[in-house]
């Protein structure tokens, strides 16, 4: 551990306190706050088919299931806790049975940017020239090509056997990494090799691998991690269309129940109440869901760098 | 880093700066745009597994190879790549599986596009700007969370959801504005001539063209006048400058006898919608609501962190109001960064605007988008990318200049 050089404090001012947490910045609480919250709902539906649930798969099957004693789409009641869908599955089994490839979609985007921007972020800081000059004009140039447009000509109209939960985020991950995570990262990367203890290590006789891995990568993991959480945003969004583009039989999604309930309103206009239930329950998972992402990101950036002038300068 | 390395040059005539910084600007877009459009050839050629042919497996090998070979899928990529990158170089985006140009396909549908990004992403980044930088100085209790939870909200709503709720409360009241303004309720009946055919005849394009110029001269010499008030100390000049343009624009297309038209493209019901969900005022709406949050955010958490900074005990001390400290102080410090950031939340707006654009039914580039993916057209699939690429390398060269403008430190680094 000695070994690794002092880390860069991008700041030290008055708005973090030295040895305070950055878990207690309000928003990085709050984002993971409601992340647990998701990860206790994904379990809901599994420990629910065990106890309150047991021999009713029936009914409360999140693809197959049918309670023939109510006419659906049924307002949320004691026998539905969030009501039934016009298919008559239970919305409930449904959000939670969803919530599992969503969580996989968002963690897998998340892996892949930051493998992306660190390799390509220290490497091109490293070596600089015209490795340096390459990867920076290829991360403008994958700005240019939004990763979410990316993902629906890549998944609209392919099965989820083709195009699953971890296909899409990996491939999110992938494009939203090569684009805006390694220009932000490569930015940040530059300000530290910048720093004397670069020639230091060098002078030491240490290798590419050795000086990258040790002395540039663990100055460069949060950075990274704010670009992974702001892209896990994008991923859950883009899983949210996906699945309301191709909302089709037995699959079950966030963005599908939105479009049962907009189907459903559209079709009986005037004739039946709309089915708000379901469309919120999509709708507020989602946005949910997104949120947590996007303040863990926001978060993390402003409690390491409340500055947003030096954010600024590591985006350009 | 490299600012200092690239210092002025040492004696000869002394160019303005805007000329070498534009000159340094081009050349970053200009090889920006080749890996672009490489990117895109990549993406659409290698990493899509699926081409227009591939409908024709069901037929058997034979209509498949039959088919591989009319769409010229068949050559090897290289080749293939030439082809792409030598069309561009001629304005040639490739044929449609069905026929058509591309840029044919395109031409007829960006316009709309362009009025629902444009106008809708730049009244998003005032309003998030001007939420953000009023909200976070006043220092309201609750002030500072609310920012943070409307801004995550506008950054985060699932888009076909938001269009839902806009269609279900604003459609209604948005009609019958429509005929209180003396507008027939239906489109048709102030395009017949375009609709018909009849030579000469006024269409949508025409009008949408004629507008965005109208606005860009109007704004143009406002801006020169608001730089001439600003010199001569001049407020009333420079503070109604805009206003007075836009006014003027405004009673121009009226005087102009277009003024039902141009009202009817922002109130329309799209002509060939089928469903006539498709207004550009809701869209355009849509696309501020899905953007001033993450600008929002930004100007907030900047302000907040210069809050504390000397130079604002400083404008205090020398008894500047409380406004001039918070708009010519402050907020110009940190709008730079903004600026700098918002170029790489552009690719979201654009995704979010794709999914309203689709959701409203707008014969617009989503509308074309999405078919092409239905029917799998590789061309279609690509040129759409390029314009969105080219889009976006201009909305970059704006906020660059504009970043120089603001702040003389940034007129000498390059990329």
């Amino acid at each position: 551990m000695t070994a690794i050089s002092e880390p860069v404090t991008i700041s030290a001012r008055a708005s973090r306190p030295r040895g305070r947490s950055i878990l207690f910045h309000p928003k990085i609480l709050a984002g993971l706050a409601i992340l647990g919250m998701f990860v206790l709902l994904a379990f809901a539906q599994p420990i629910l088919d065990g106890n309150l649930w047991e021999g009713k798969s029936n009914i409360y099957d999140p693809q197959f299931g049918f309670d023939s004693t109510v006419t659906h789409p049924s307002a949320p009641s004691a026998a539905h806790w969030l009501g039934t869908s016009s298919l008559g599955r239970d919305v409930f089994s449904m959000l939670s049975h969803a919530t599992r490839p969503t969580l996989l979609v968002a963690l897998s985007a998340a892996l892949a940017i930051s493998v992306v921007s660190l390799v390509l972020g220290s490497i091109a800081a490293y070596r600089g020239g015209w490795v340096d000059g390459f990867v920076s004009h290829l991360s403008d140039a994958m700005v240019l090509l939004p990763a979410m447009i990316a993902v629906f000509i890549l998944g609209i109209g392919r099965p989820d056997e083709q195009f699953g939960a971890l296909q899409l985020g990996i491939s999110f991950g992938i494009l939203y990494g090569l684009g805006p995570a390694t220009a932000t990262v490569r930015a940040a990367a530059l300000t530290v090799v910048a720093h004397p203890f670069m020639d230091a290590a060098r002078i030491a006789g240490g290798g590419g691998p050795w000086i990258i891995s040790r002395h540039i990568l663990p100055h460069l993991y949060a950075h990274a991690a704010v670009q992974a959480m702001i892209g896990a945003t994008g991923a859950v969004i883009a899983d949210a269309f996906l699945s309301f583009r191709s909302a089709v039989g037995e699959d079950v999604g966030f963005g599908q129940m939105v479009y049962d309930g907009i189907v459903w309103s559209g079709l009986l206009a005037g004739i039946a109440a709309t089915p708000w239930w379901i469309m919120l329950a999509g709708a507020g998972a989602i946005t949910l869901l997104a949120a947590a992402f996007y303040l863990l990101g926001v978060g993390l950036r402003e409690a390491l760098d409340p500055r947003m002038r030096e954010i600024g300068g590591d985006w350009r | 880093m490299r600012v200092n390395e690239m210092g002025e040059p040492a004696g000869g005539p002394r160019l303005p700066w805007f000329v070498s910084f534009l000159g340094r600007r081009l050349v970053w877009a200009f090889v920006t745009l080749l890996l672009f459009l490489t990117a895109v050839f990549v993406f659409v050629q290698v990493w899509v597994p699926y081409s227009w042919a591939t409908q024709f497996l069901v037929g058997g090998s034979e209509s498949y190879q039959a088919a591989l070979e009319a769409a010229g899928l068949n050559r090897p990529i290289p080749e293939r790549y030439v082809d792409f990158m030598g069309g561009l170089l001629r304005g040639d985006l490739g044929t449609s599986f069905g026929g058509e140009a591309v840029v044919d396909l395109i031409r007829d549908a960006l316009p709309v596009t362009l009025m629902v990004f444009i106008g809708g992403s730049i009244i998003g980044w005032v309003l998030g700007e001007l939420l953000g930088r009023i909200g976070t100085w006043s220092r309201r209790p609750f002030s500072g969370a609310g920012i943070a939870s409307i801004g995550v909200l506008s950054a985060t709503i699932f888009p076909p959801f938001l269009v839902f709720l806009l269609v279900r409360w604003l459609r209604d009241p948005l009609l019958d504005a429509r005929e209180a303004m003396g507008l027939p309720r239906d489109s048709l009946e102030l395009w017949r001539g375009a609709v018909t055919g009849e030579p000469g005849a006024l269409t949508p394009g025409d009008v949408r063209w004629l507008i965005a110029l109208g606005l860009c001269a109007g704004l143009a010499v406002a801006l020169v006048i608001r730089a001439y008030g600003r010199r001569h100390q001049l407020p009333l000049v420079e503070g109604f400058a805009i206003p007075a343009a836009l006014l003027g624009v405004g009673v121009g297309i009226w005087l102009a006898d277009l003024g039902p038209q141009a009202l009817d493209l922002l109130y329309r019901v799209d002509i060939s919608a089928t469903t006539g969900r498709g207004t550009p005022a809701l869209a355009l709406l849509a696309v501020v609501l899905l953007s001033f949050g993450q600008v929002m955010l930004v100007m907030h958490a900047g302000m907040e962190a210069e809050r504390t900074e000397d130079y604002v005990l400083t404008g205090r001390a020398k008894g500047l109001t409380e406004r001039a400290v918070r708009d010519k102080h402050v907020a110009r410090n940190v709008l730079a960064p903004v600026l700098a950031g918002s170029f790489l939340t552009f690719p979201t707006i654009l995704a979010g605007m794709i999914i309203v654009e689709y959701e409203l039914e707008m014969q617009g580039i989503s509308s074309v988008l999405f078919d092409a993916i239905e029917f799998q057209d590789i061309p279609v699939i690509m040129g759409v990318l390029v314009v969105l690429g080219l889009i976006g390398i201009g909305f970059r060269l704006v906020t660059d200049v504009t970043i120089a403008v603001l702040d003389p430190r940034q007129r000498r680094g390059g990329a």
